[in-house]
């Protein structure tokens, strides 16, 4: 078992921890200023990886330069998803009447769940449904007796300065201090005078886009598939529910306690263990904190 | 409620099944067996998913949980004795997990579940792989002459069981705690313990039903008995029929059915497609289903 102790677990445990950053860092965005529990988060990242596939492969865009390419086409999905579902239609007076968005019903949930069997059986259409890759950056770099190939080194920087950016603005702008208010408590930012509308159009868009672009970093450096989305989803859930909502440095920390369970997890017994273990983080998450993702919030009054 | 208007039709329905197979070929005989597999399937969901509102979208592990049983136990024992073996199994499992995932409210209890459903067919999964037995052969399998009387049997048992219960306290109470579970509460509903008896209850007939399609075909695959599109199936016809009436798991199988017969073969993506298109109409424009619409224009006339 030396093998445990190595750095090329650690690498990859970091790398797997970073990605789950970036995902649930815009699973956080949407359900903190929405109440909007987006089962199609994962989906989107799907989005990303295709795009970023196609990109390299039919056009030879390094999948650097097609990043802001997914994360727009994502933006573009949480728009449309904006103006058709949440503006009009009988969702719209629910989505935005204040305090009454915290009692979101299982309903609203129905609806994102028919969206991600729509996006990923659209896709399965278009792409087919078997799993592709593309070979990017793949020279070995050693360091510290640990061998790192270029593209999940590539995906770890590009997720840690997400993550960073994210911090710095959450905390010190204008405009991360609105949303961090939001969260808190929507109608009391609105009596403060936070524009709430335009702000929750601008944490939809900015929380599908980052969604996106998970998708493109796990593109380096996995196999991708349409079906590749629930997957995301629930790590992205499991991060919120432990590290709290709106708790930027709380996700951070449960990403890459998810990360370290799954890849040690993996080590010490075989592959076949992966989804066994995050689905039963998962359902042990949702039992340990029967309120969800609000728990934290409630209990920190 | 009317009841005469509900019960007729469903007499009619039963009258017509019982007439079915004297006149239906082999293939029509298996566009049946499907039907009552779905009706019975959906009517049980019903109890919880639509009397309580607890709406469960992982309700293929208590078929898996059902079929895995009979499919062991199967040339050990007579059908008629595997058959409610796997409801028993089905129904303890139910019960063991009841009491803390019934803590889980709203769309937690929803993704809870889908959680759960993926985290037993991984465990499954494994735990044949484990045992070398990733595929196995069914032999002696019954006719499917046998499977329809045994699944028209179930459909009627499981409207029957819906039918009584609206009728009990029981019914009453889950209408109740539905609406408001603290209110519930308050007034003297025993909340717990009356999810807890939807529950299970909502689980023994699928145990039955997974019991009996698992020997449809002699070869056994986990993934097939435990795949997620029956989860969402079973929660788009009970949406689409009208959770709220003992008619509606007929009237959303039997949709259902018909479009599946001419799209699941040639394109099954479309299918689902569909399947996301209409659960999303039905949700916001038709919550209370075809069902709804009918007694909407009984009233009228």
């Amino acid at each position: 078992m030396d093998h445990i102790f190595s750095g090329q677990l650690l690498f990859s445990a970091l790398v797997l921890g970073s990605l789950y950053m970036v995902a649930a860092l815009g699973l956080n965005l949407v359900y903190g200023t929405l109440r909007l529990l987006n089962v199609a988060h994962g989906d989107l990242a799907m989005l990303g990886a295709f795009t970023a596939f196609w990109c390299f492969t039919l056009l030879g865009l390094s999948p650097l330069l097609s990043l802001p390419l997914a994360a727009g086409l994502c933006a573009l999905a949480a728009w449309l998803v904006h103006a058709g579902l949440l503006t009009r239609g009988p969702l719209a007076a629910r989505a935005f009447d204040g305090e009454v968005l915290q009692r979101l019903e299982a309903n609203s949930l129905l609806i994102f769940i028919g969206l991600s069997v729509i996006l990923q059986n659209v896709a399965a259409l278009a792409f087919t449904g078997s799993p592709r890759a593309y070979r990017y950056l793949d020279g070995v770099i050693e360091f510290a007796g640990v061998s790192m190939t270029g593209h999940r080194l590539a995906a770890l920087t590009i997720a840690a300065v997400i993550g960073l950016a994210a911090l710095a603005i959450l905390h010190f702008s204008r405009y991360g201090l609105a949303i961090k208010a939001m969260i808190e408590s929507p109608m009391a930012a609105e009596v403060v005078g936070i524009d709430v509308r335009r702000f929750r159009l601008g944490a939809l868009m900015t929380g599908f886009a980052l969604a996106g672009v998970a998708g493109g970093l796990i593109s380096m450096s996995e196999q991708i598939s349409p079906f590749m989305g629930f997957p995301v989803t629930i790590a992205s859930f499991i991060v919120i529910i432990l590290g709290g909502l709106g708790n930027l440095r709380g996700g951070m920390a449960a990403a890459f306690m998810l990360a370290f369970v799954q890849v040690y997890g993996v080590a010490l017994t075989s592959p076949s263990y992966a989804s066994v273990l995050l689905y039963g983080v998962f359902v042990g998450a949702l039992l340990l904190r029967p309120e969800g993702l609000l728990a934290r919030r409630v209990a920190s009054r | 409620m009317n009841r005469t208007a509900t019960i007729l039709p469903l007499l009619l329905v039963l009258g017509f099944g019982i007439a079915f197979p004297s006149w239906a070929g082999s293939y029509t005989l298996i566009v049946g067996l499907l039907l009552c597999q779905w009706i019975a399937l959906t009517a049980s969901w019903t109890l919880c998913g639509g009397l309580a509102g607890y709406i469960s979208l992982g309700h293929v592990v208590f078929f898996g949980i059902g079929g895995y049983t009979s499919m062991l136990l199967w040339q050990v024992v007579p059908l008629w004795i595997a058959v409610p073996a796997g409801g028993l199994a089905a129904g303890l499992f139910a019960l063991l997990i009841g009491a803390p995932v019934l803590r889980v409210r709203g769309p937690y209890f929803v993704i809870l579940t889908l959680g759960i459903a993926e985290l037993v067919k991984y465990l499954v999964l494994l735990s044949e792989k484990e045992l070398g037995k990733s595929s196995r052969l069914i032999f002696g399998v019954p006719s499917n002459e046998t499977l329809y009387w045994a699944l028209l049997a179930l459909a009627t048992l499981a409207i029957v069981i819906l039918l009584i219960v609206r009728e009990t306290r029981l019914g009453h109470g889950l209408i109740a705690l539905r609406d408001d579970e603290t209110a519930a509460a308050t007034v003297g509903v025993p909340v717990a313990r009356y999810k807890l008896a939807a529950f299970t209850l909502s689980a023994i007939i699928p145990g039955m039903v997974g019991a009996l399609m698992v020997l449809r075909s002699a070869y056994f695959d986990v993934t097939q008995l435990f795949n997620a599109e029956i989860s969402f199936a079973i929660v788009t016809m009970a949406i689409i029929g009208g959770r709220d009436d003992p008619r509606g798991a007929v009237l959303g199988a039997g949709l259902l059915l018909l479009i599946s017969e001419f799209l699941w073969a040639r394109a099954p993506q479309i299918y689902l497609i569909l399947l996301g298109v209409l659960l999303i109409g039905f949700v916001l424009f038709l919550p209370r289903g075809l069902a709804g619409l009918l007694s909407r224009r009984g009233k009228a006339s």
